[in-house]
C-alpha cells in the first residue's frame, strides 16, 4: 500500500501539472478571438501574437504529456491488446517500456536540456518579428516536460511490476474522460431501464426474423 | 470464442508481416535502406503489440537515427541523433499547423456541452417526418452536424446510440440499418471539416490546410448524401426495415394561443395571425403574442428579402464577377455571425433553403433542411445553379417581375393565388442610371424565390411554425457555427488558426445561450482538451522523429526505386495506394496511419503527376473506412455499449457493411470525377 500511495502522488503531481498547464487552452481562444477582433476591428494587429500564440499551444501540449500518460490516454494500437489479460499487457508494457520510451524520453530530456541551456546562454530572442520575444522560457518546456514525463513513465513502470505480481493492474484516479457514457446518459435523459425494455423490440424482431426464415424453409 | 479470433486475426497479421519481411530481407547484402524497410514492418508489429504508440515510434526513431549516424561518423552519433531529436521536437512544439487542434478539439467539448443534441433530432425527425425512412434520415442529418461540429466520433454515436437507436427500435427499424446508420453518421465528422484528420494530414503533407477543408467539403456532402440515399431507397424498397413514422410520434404540441387560432380561424400560419389580429377580443390573444409569432414566421420572408436585396444589389453593382460576388456575400454572413445578433445570423441557411426549395414539392418544411445542409458555399450556388433550375421549372419566368419586398409582403394574405406565381408582370421598378441592367438570370432567381415563398407561406401550418421554431434552437445555431467557421477559413478572412479560436469563442457562445455554461463544463471541457491534444501532438513528436530516421536511413529511396521499378501506371499506383491504406485501416487508426505512412507515400506522389492535395482528400475519404472495419471499429464498440443486450456485435457488423461500401463507392465517384474535390479549391485558389 506504501508503494500504491507513492504512486497516486506522483500521478497527481503530473495531474496538477498537466491540468495547470491546460487553462493555456482558454486564454489561447481569448488570444486570438481578440487578435483577430483587433486586426479587423481596430486595424491594430500584435507582431508578438503569433510567438506567443505558439508558445502557449507547445506549452499546453508538451506538459500535458506526463498527465496524459497518467491516465493512461495515450492512444494504443488496440487490435490484440484489449483481449490480453492483465499480466500479459503488463508483461509487455514492462518490456517496452525498458525498450522505447525509457531511451526516447530520456534522449529527449537529455537533448532538450542542452538545448535549452544554449538558448539561454546567448539569451535567445524569436526571430520571426524583429524584436521578438524570448523564447528560451519556451525552450525550457521541452526538458522539463521530459523529465515529468520520464517520472511519470517509472510509476507506470512500478505499475506493470505490482500488475505482474498480483495479476490485476492497481487502480488509478479518476478523471474526467471522453466518453462518459454515465455522464451522456445523464445529459440525454436515458436511464438504463429504459435500454433494457428497448430489448423486447430486438427480441421481436429476431422471433419474426427466424419465423419468416423458417416459414421459406418450409 | 470472439476473443480467439480477434487474436488470431493480430497475430497472424504480425506474423505475416514478420514473414515477409525475413524472406524478402537480403540478409547477406544489408544496406541502409534494407534496414530502414526493416524498421517500418518493426513499427507496425510493435505498434500491434499495444504500447502507446507515439513512444513506440520514439523509442524505435532514436535507435535506428543512431544506427544511421554511426555508419556514418561512429563517434558523433550520440550527438548528432540528439540534436536530431529536440529539432524534430521543437519543430513539432512551435507547429503552426498543428496549433488549431487544441482550439478545434475545445470547440468540439464545449458544442457537445451544450447539449442539443436531443433538441437537433427532434427537430429533425419532425421535419423530415415525410420523408421515407425519416427517422434514420434524421439520424443522419444529425450526426453529420453534429459529428461536424464536435469531431468526437465516440461521443456522438454513444449519444445517437441512446437517442436515435431507441426512437428507430420502437418505430420497428431493423436492427441493423439502425446501428449502420449511427455508425456510419458518426464518422462522418473526420471527414466533414473542420476536421482533425485534415490538419493532421496537411501538417505531415505539407498541404495548405486551406486547400484541404475547400477540397474535403463536397466530397463529405457528397458521403453524407449518399448514405442518405441509400436509406430513402431502402425505406421505399423494403418499408419493413425502416417503416415510416407513426402519426402519434409526429404530433407536435402547440402553444395555446397558436392552436387557438389555429381552431377558430385557419390552420395556416399567416391567416390566422391576421384573423387573430382583426378579432383579437374574440379569441382573447394579446397583440405581442401575435407579434412574436409573426415576427418568426416571417423570419424566412426576411432572410429571402435579404437574399435578393442583396442579390441585386450585387447583380447590378457596376464591374462585379461572380466569383468576387461569392467573397463580399459570404463575408457579410461572417460579419453577421461575429456579431452574433440573433436575426441577422440567421439568414443565411434559409436563403438556400428558399433557393432549393423549388427542385422538390410537397412537404416544403423537408427541403428547407436539406437545403440548409447540403447546399453550401451560398454564394456561388446561388448565383450559378438556380437560373437553370429556373428555365426547367418555371417557362413563365417573367411572369414574376415584382418589386422584391412587396411580393414577399403581399403573397401570403392572397392563398388563393397558391400554384401558379403570384401576378401579373406588374411593373419593373426603374433602376438607376448607373447600375447596370438587371441580368435576365436575376428575373429567374426573382421568379423562383417569390414562387417558392408564397408556396412556402400556404403550406405553412402552425405545427410547421413549431417545427420551424425547433430548428430555429437547435439546427441553425449549429450550422451556421460550422458555415462561419469554415468560411472564414476558406474565403481566406482567417487562418484556420483563428477560425478555430473563434470557433470555440462561439462554443462558449453556444454552451452559455443554451445555459449549459459553468466551471464545471469548461474545466472539464479544458482537461479533455489538453489531454487529446497531448495525445495526437506526442504522436507527432514520435512520428517526426521515427520518418527522420526512416530518411536517414534511406528506405525512402529504396521505396521509391522499388515502386518506381514496378512501372506503374498512375491509377495502378493509386489502386495500390489506397488499398494499402485501407488495409492498414483495420488494425492501426487514422492518426498512426497518416503519420506513419503518408510521409512515405507523399514523396512518390509527384512521379505519378498526383496532386498532393487530392491525395489526402482520397486518403480522408478511404480512412472513414478504418472506423467501420472490424475489429477495430471503434464506433462499433461505442454502440454496443449503449444499446440493449440483444443487440450483438455481429449485428453491429453487419449494419456497418453497406456504409462501407458506399464509403469504397464514394471513394471510385472521386476518384473518376476529381472535380467534386478539386473544383471548389480550383475555383477559390486558382491550381
Amino acid at each position: 500500500m506504501q508503494i500504491q500511495n507513492i504512486l497516486l502522488t506522483i500521478d497527481k503531481i503530473s495531474t496538477f501539472i498537466g491540468q495547470a498547464f491546460s487553462w493555456l487552452i482558454v486564454s489561447l481562444t481569448f488570444m486570438i478571438t481578440w487578435e483577430v477582433i483587433s486586426r479587423y476591428a481596430f486595424d491594430n494587429p500584435h507582431p508578438w501574437a503569433f510567438d506567443v500564440m505558439i508558445m502557449m499551444y507547445g506549452s499546453v501540449f508538451m506538459m500535458a504529456g506526463a498527465y496524459t500518460l497518467s491516465k493512461n490516454g495515450h492512444v494504443r494500437g488496440d487490435v490484440l491488446y484489449g483481449f490480453f489479460s492483465p499480466r500479459v499487457q503488463a508483461s509487455l508494457d514492462l518490456l517496452l517500456y525498458f525498450l522505447f520510451f525509457i531511451p526516447g524520453v530520456f534522449a529527449l530530456a537529455w537533448a532538450g536540456y542542452n538545448f535549452a541551456g544554449e538558448a539561454w546562454a546567448i539569451n535567445e530572442h524569436s526571430n520571426v518579428t524583429a524584436d521578438g520575444p524570448p523564447v528560451y522560457p519556451f525552450k525550457t518546456i521541452l526538458p522539463v516536460a521530459g523529465a515529468f514525463l520520464l517520472l511519470q513513465g517509472v510509476v507506470e513502470i512500478i505499475r506493470c511490476v505490482i500488475c505482474i505480481r498480483e495479476g490485476e493492474w492497481p487502480s488509478r484516479e479518476q478523471d474526467v474522460e471522453e466518453v462518459d457514457v454515465e455522464k451522456l446518459k445523464e445529459m440525454v435523459h436515458v436511464k438504463d431501464e429504459d435500454i433494457a425494455a428497448l430489448d423486447r423490440f430486438v427480441v421481436a424482431q429476431e422471433g419474426a426474423h427466424s419465423s419468416a426464415h423458417g416459414g421459406a424453409a418450409k | 470464442m470472439k476473443i480467439r479470433k480477434e487474436l488470431w486475426f493480430g497475430f497472424s497479421l504480425m506474423a505475416a508481416i514478420l514473414l515477409v519481411t525475413v524472406i524478402f530481407m537480403p540478409w547477406s547484402n544489408m544496406q541502409n535502406g534494407h534496414i530502414g524497410l526493416l524498421m517500418l514492418s518493426l513499427v507496425v508489429v510493435a505498434i500491434m503489440l499495444g504500447f502507446p504508440t507515439a513512444f513506440t515510434l520514439m523509442g524505435m526513431g532514436v535507435f535506428f537515427a543512431w544506427l544511421a549516424y554511426r555508419s556514418g561518423n561512429p563517434d558523433l552519433a550520440v550527438r548528432q541523433t540528439l540534436d536530431l531529436m529536440v529539432q524534430r521536437a521543437y519543430s513539432v512544439m512551435s507547429n503552426d499547423v498543428l496549433i488549431s487542434i487544441p482550439l478545434f478539439v475545445f470547440m468540439g467539448y464545449l458544442v457537445e456541452r451544450a447539449n442539443l443534441i436531443s433538441k437537433l433530432f427532434r427537430a429533425l425527425e419532425l421535419a423530415l417526418a415525410r420523408v421515407p425512412g425519416a427517422l434514420a434520415v434524421a439520424t443522419l442529418v444529425t450526426c453529420a452536424i453534429f459529428a461536424t461540429a464536435t469531431g468526437i466520433v465516440g461521443a456522438v454515436v454513444t449519444l445517437m446510440g441512446l437517442l436515435a437507436l431507441p426512437a428507430m427500435l420502437k418505430s420497428g427499424y431493423d436492427v441493423r440499418l439502425s446501428a449502420g446508420v449511427i455508425t456510419a453518421g458518426g464518422c462522418l465528422g473526420i471527414l466533414i471539416p473542420p476536421s482533425v484528420l485534415l490538419i493532421v494530414y496537411g501538417a505531415t503533407a505539407g498541404v495548405s490546410v486551406v486547400q484541404l477543408y475547400a477540397g474535403a467539403f463536397f466530397p463529405g456532402i457528397m458521403l453524407a448524401s449518399l448514405y442518405i440515399g441509400y436509406v430513402i431507397i431502402v425505406a421505399k424498397w423494403k418499408p419493413h426495415l425502416a417503416p415510416p413514422l407513426p402519426m402519434e410520434e409526429r404530433h407536435v404540441d402547440l402553444p395555446a394561443a397558436n392552436e387557438k387560432m389555429r381552431d377558430a380561424i385557419s390552420h395556416r400560419v399567416l391567416p390566422g395571425l391576421i384573423g387573430a389580429l382583426k378579432g383579437s377580443r374574440n379569441l382573447g390573444i394579446s397583440t405581442g403574442v401575435i407579434a412574436k409569432q409573426g415576427f418568426v414566421a416571417l423570419l424566412p420572408a426576411m432572410a429571402l428579402a435579404l437574399f435578393l436585396g442583396f442579390t441585386w444589389h450585387l447583380a447590378t453593382k457596376p464591374v462585379v464577377t461572380n466569383e468576387a460576388a461569392g467573397l463580399v456575400e459570404m463575408g457579410g454572413g461572417i460579419a453577421e455571425e461575429a456579431a452574433e445578433g440573433a436575426s441577422g445570423g440567421l439568414d443565411e441557411p434559409k436563403e438556400e433553403g428558399g433557393l432549393a426549395e423549388p427542385k422538390e414539392e410537397g412537404g416544403l418544411a423537408e427541403p428547407k433542411e436539406e437545403g440548409g445542409d447540403l447546399k453550401e458555399p451560398p454564394a456561388d450556388d446561388g448565383l450559378k445553379e438556380p437560373p437553370a433550375d429556373g428555365v426547367k421549372e418555371l417557362p413563365a419566368a417573367n411572369a414574376a417581375a415584382e418589386p422584391v419586398k412587396s411580393a414577399t409582403a403581399a403573397a401570403p394574405p392572397a392563398p388563393s393565388a397558391v400554384d401558379t406565381a403570384p401576378g401579373p408582370a406588374a411593373g419593373i421598378t426603374p433602376e438607376a442610371a448607373e447600375r447596370r441592367p438587371i441580368p435576365i438570370w436575376y428575373w429567374i432567381v426573382l421568379g423562383v424565390s417569390v414562387t417558392s415563398a408564397v408556396g412556402f407561406y400556404t403550406i405553412f401550418t402552425f405545427v410547421r411554425l413549431e417545427v420551424f421554431k425547433m430548428l430555429l434552437g437547435s439546427f441553425f445555431p449549429l450550422a451556421l457555427m460550422i458555415l462561419a467557421v469554415l468560411g472564414s477559413i476558406v474565403f481566406g478572412f482567417a487562418t484556420p488558426t483563428e477560425a478555430a479560436a473563434l470557433g470555440s469563442a462561439g462554443g462558449f457562445i453556444l454552451a452559455a445561450a443554451y445555459k449549459q455554461l459553468n466551471f464545471g463544463v469548461v474545466k472539464e471541457s479544458v482537461f479533455l482538451t489538453a489531454k487529446t491534444s497531448a495525445m495526437v501532438c506526442w504522436l507527432f513528436v514520435g512520428s517526426s522523429i521515427f520518418s527522420a530516421a526512416f530518411a536517414l536511413l534511406g528506405g525512402q529511396n529504396l521505396v521509391e526505386q522499388w515502386v518506381l521499378s514496378l512501372n506503374m501506371t498512375p491509377l495502378q499506383f493509386m489502386l495500390l495506394s489506397q488499398f494499402i491504406i485501407f488495409i492498414l485501416g483495420w488494425p492501426l487508426e487514422w492518426t498512426e496511419i497518416i503519420v506513419i505512412f503518408m510521409p512515405i507515400f507523399i514523396p512518390l506522389l509527384p512521379h505519378f503527376h498526383v496532386d498532393p492535395l487530392f491525395f489526402g482528400l482520397l486518403v480522408a475519404l478511404n480512412l472513414q473506412t478504418a472506423f467501420l472495419s472490424p475489429p477495430v471499429a471503434m464506433a462499433a464498440f461505442y454502440l454496443k455499449g449503449v444499446s440493449p443486450p440483444h443487440v450483438t456485435l455481429n449485428q453491429i457488423f453487419a449494419g456497418m457493411m453497406p456504409f462501407m461500401v458506399i464509403q469504397v463507392f464514394a471513394l471510385a465517384l472521386l476518384y473518376i470525377f476529381p472535380e467534386i474535390g478539386m473544383w471548389l479549391p480550383g475555383v477559390l485558389y486558382g491550381n
